[in-house]
């Protein structure tokens, strides 16, 4: 068997990937594909303890967050597209009409 | 007993009501509201006139003991302020004549007042407060609730004074002025509240308590037990007195005072304001005669004022200014009186010398009933000069005379104000004037301690009974006899005439009055009770010592009477010599024929500018100093830390830049670091 800090590991650098992304994108797109593999990277981590304690509670966690994903990016690309239909863009820093 | 003594409340809350109803509501009435305020006098003087009545027909009186009902105010730490009443015999004087005088210096005023339009509203409620200042004063039962008043007085005098300062008739250079009066009137009491306040406080820690009760209940045990910080505090009240009844040195801003309308200056002399200082002299006696030397202070201080202010008023050409110099001379009188009745007291109850007490008393009755003549007299005279202005549109008596034929009744009624306060017998200043020169005697007949400074108050004090009776005299020939040398408009209407006349009758009958229906044991009755606490015997026998007729055959046996009599009669020959005898002598009243005696008089000795020296010198340099205090230090520490906070706000501002990514970075260095902090735990804690 696998050991379970290779799975927690792999967890982490996905989730620094999806940070680094977050933070230093400035397309919206891509800050929502960053957001996706955070969700992974913890979804990632659910699994691994689930199988590791014979317990199926974070495999049900883990279809939840998949379901609550899936809307979030379905919202966040309606969003995206409207965005881009009003101010031709999908770059964050200029979607700025309300900034202060 | 018919119950009228527990309202004497009253009396002072009536005129605050118009005050109120004339100020808001005084435009829609009739003269301004004018007949509020008389309306408000009237009956505050009636329901005083029944109070009064009643307390004399009451135990209490019987007693020797004042009347006192108190409110608990307010309480701080162990002290209790109360609000409430003290009814005896010296109240009762003082709100009878002031709310008399009141009533008929408010009806004059609807008379002299009938041209002033739309100012007349402010008029009515200004003087009403000023009322209740007074009436307040009186029927105070403790000293801080009497300083509420004083206040309340200093106020309206400041109003009343500056009345003119937005537009006066005779201009905007008279405008001015009447502001600056206005201005160095308060200013000037001020300073002298400012000593009361202190002195109060002195007591108050030496009493624990400002109540009269308290104050006089053992004023010896006080003096035993604080020594000297009793003269202390009685000095600082006294200063107050120096403020407020302008006494030497601070007496400058009086003839200022004259800005205002005649009929202010009526009340600030007659009825109100100045008499404050000596209400409060003759109310704080029980514990001023513990202090001996500082007696010999307030007499001197008496006696210099009286010579030194009637000596200004020989040469000024104004008519107002006097009258006004005139007050202050016998408000001298008032305090020496008050200083000399003092230390006699003192000095009997340090030797046990009942005699002395007995002339004390006397002393007493003489400051007492001469603020109650002069009040007559003054604001008939006050009213008389308000008159003569009136009808010839000037103040320079230079520009009237011969006015006896225009105007009779004026001119006789004014005669007989300057009969009373010369001291021609019959007239009332006559008696009080003679009790006053008595008590300043006493010390030096008795051969007390210092009897020699008394003596020397006493020559004062005749020489300037003469120089009364001459520049009384001088105004009064001046005015109403010889050439006219100004036009005239006639008789003042009757509003302003019947109340003449009414106070020509009191100011001929108010001293021979008084002593006949034994006016000055009910004076003394005031002593009595105040001082009852520690000294018993004698003090409550004193209103017995002095019944009426006895002082009025001792006042004809005395030789210094038949002296002061002859002083007065050469001061109106000589005024009669030199203003009706001779022909009017334009040529010199000019300035250029004046000597330097004459102008060194007429600029008031430089105190003027003595006044402006000290506050530019001392009073600019104190200022500029509070004023840097104020500017670097108070405004930089409240600068500082809103300059702190609002830089702090704007430097944290900054985070805040609108991009999720940086919130989003922030909260992961923020995880990071909070990991960090738990993984060294973790490391170097050894665990949880």
């Amino acid at each position: 068997m696998i050991d379970i800090a290779f799975f927690l590991a792999f967890s982490a650098i996905l989730f620094g990937i999806g940070m680094f992304g977050l933070i230093s994108s400035k397309r919206g797109l891509v800050t929502l594909m960053s957001i996706e593999l955070m969700l992974n990277s913890a979804n990632i981590n659910f699994i691994a303890f689930a199988s590791y304690s014979g317990n199926a509670d974070g495999m049900v966690f883990v279809i939840f967050t998949i379901a609550l994903a899936a809307a979030e990016v379905a919202v966040g690309i309606a969003l995206m597209l409207n965005a881009y239909k009003i101010q031709k863009t999908t770059e964050v820093d200029k979607l700025s009409t309300m900034r202060w | 007993m018919i119950g009228i003594l527990e309202y004497v409340w009253l009396v002072p809350l009536v005129p605050v009501l118009c005050f109120v109803l004339a100020g808001f509501f005084g435009k829609k009435t009739p003269q301004g509201g004018g007949y509020i305020a008389v309306a408000g006098a009237l009956i505050a003087f009636v329901i005083a006139a029944l109070a009064s009545y009643d307390y004399f027909s009451s135990d209490y009186w019987a007693a020797n003991a004042p009347y006192v009902a108190e409110l608990a105010w307010m309480k701080v730490g162990r002290f209790t302020l109360n609000f409430g009443v003290y009814i005896d015999s010296l109240s009762c004087i003082m709100m009878l004549f002031a709310s008399f005088i009141s009533t008929l210096i408010f009806i004059y005023s609807i008379g002299y007042m009938d041209d002033q339009a739309e100012k007349k509203t402010r008029y009515y409620a200004e003087v009403s407060l000023f009322l209740t200042g007074m009436l307040g004063l009186a029927v105070s039962s403790n000293y801080l609730e009497m300083f509420v008043f004083w206040e309340i007085m200093g106020l309206c005098s400041y109003l009343l004074i500056g009345f003119w300062s937005f537009k006066h008739p005779n201009g905007d250079e008279a405008s001015i002025n009447a502001s600056s009066a206005a201005k160095k009137a308060f200013l000037v009491t001020r300073l002298g509240d400012v000593c009361l306040m202190a002195g109060l406080f002195v007591l108050m820690y030496m009493v624990g308590s400002l109540d009269y009760v308290d104050v006089f209940e053992n004023p010896a045990k006080i003096a035993d037990q604080y020594g000297n910080m009793l003269p202390v505090a009685v000095l600082l009240m006294f200063a107050g007195v120096v403020g407020k009844s302008a006494q030497f040195p601070l007496h400058d801003w009086l003839p200022d005072a004259m800005a205002g309308p005649t009929t202010v200056s009526a009340l600030i002399h007659a009825a109100t304001m100045v008499k404050a200082g000596i209400y409060l002299v003759a109310r704080s006696f029980p514990i001023f005669v513990y202090c001996q030397d500082a007696m010999i202070i307030v007499a001197v201080i008496g006696g210099v004022t009286a010579i030194y202010t009637a000596s200004m008023a020989l040469n000024n050409m104004n008519i107002k200014r006097v009258l006004a110099y005139s007050t202050l001379s016998q408000l001298g009188y008032m305090v020496l009186a008050l200083g000399s009745g003092a230390y006699l007291i003192s000095m009997g109850m340090e030797s046990g010398n009942e005699e002395l007490i007995v002339l004390g008393g006397a002393a007493y009755v003489a400051g007492v009933m001469h603020m109650v003549n002069h009040a007559f007299f003054k604001a008939l005279l006050f009213l008389g000069s308000g008159s003569v202005i009136h009808a010839v549109g000037t103040e320079d008596m230079r520009h009237m005379g011969g006015l006896r034929k225009e105007m009779p009744i004026t001119a006789y009624t004014m005669l007989i104000g300057c009969l009373s306060i010369a001291g021609i017998p019959i007239f009332s200043g006559f008696w009080s004037k003679d009790l006053v020169l008595e008590a300043a005697f006493a010390p030096f007949h008795e051969g007390l301690g210092a009897g020699s400074i008394f003596m020397v108050l006493f020559i004062l004090g005749m020489i300037t009974a003469f120089m009364t009776a001459f520049y009384m005299f001088r105004m009064w020939f001046m005015t109403f006899c010889g050439k006219e040398r100004g036009h005239c408009h006639g008789e003042s209407p009757y509003n302003m005439t019947v109340p003449l006349i009414i106070l020509a009758v009191f100011a001929t009958i108010s001293g021979l009055g008084m002593l006949l229906i034994d006016g000055n044991a009910g004076i003394l009755q005031s002593l009595a009770t105040g001082l009852s606490g520690t000294f018993d015997g004698v003090v409550n026998a004193l209103p017995h010592f002095h019944d009426g007729i006895h002082t009025i055959k001792e006042i004809f046996m005395e030789i210094p009477t038949y002296v002061a009599l002859v002083l007065a009669i050469l001061g109106i020959g000589i005024a009669w010599k030199l203003y009706v005898k001779t022909p009017y002598d334009a040529e010199a009243f000019k300035p250029e024929n004046h000597g330097a005696l004459y102008n060194f008089n007429a600029k008031r000795h430089y105190f003027p500018e003595l006044y402006n020296w000290i506050s530019w010198k001392f009073g600019a340099g104190v200022a500029k100093g509070v004023n840097a205090f104020d500017k670097y230090v108070i405004d930089g520490t409240v600068n500082g830390l809103s300059n702190t906070a609002v830089g702090g706000g704007e430097g944290l501002s900054g985070l805040q830049t609108g991009y999720v990514r940086d919130y989003a970075g922030l909260v992961a260095v923020g995880v990071i670091v909070i990991l960090a902090i738990f993984a060294l735990i973790f490391v170097y804690g050894g665990g949880f």
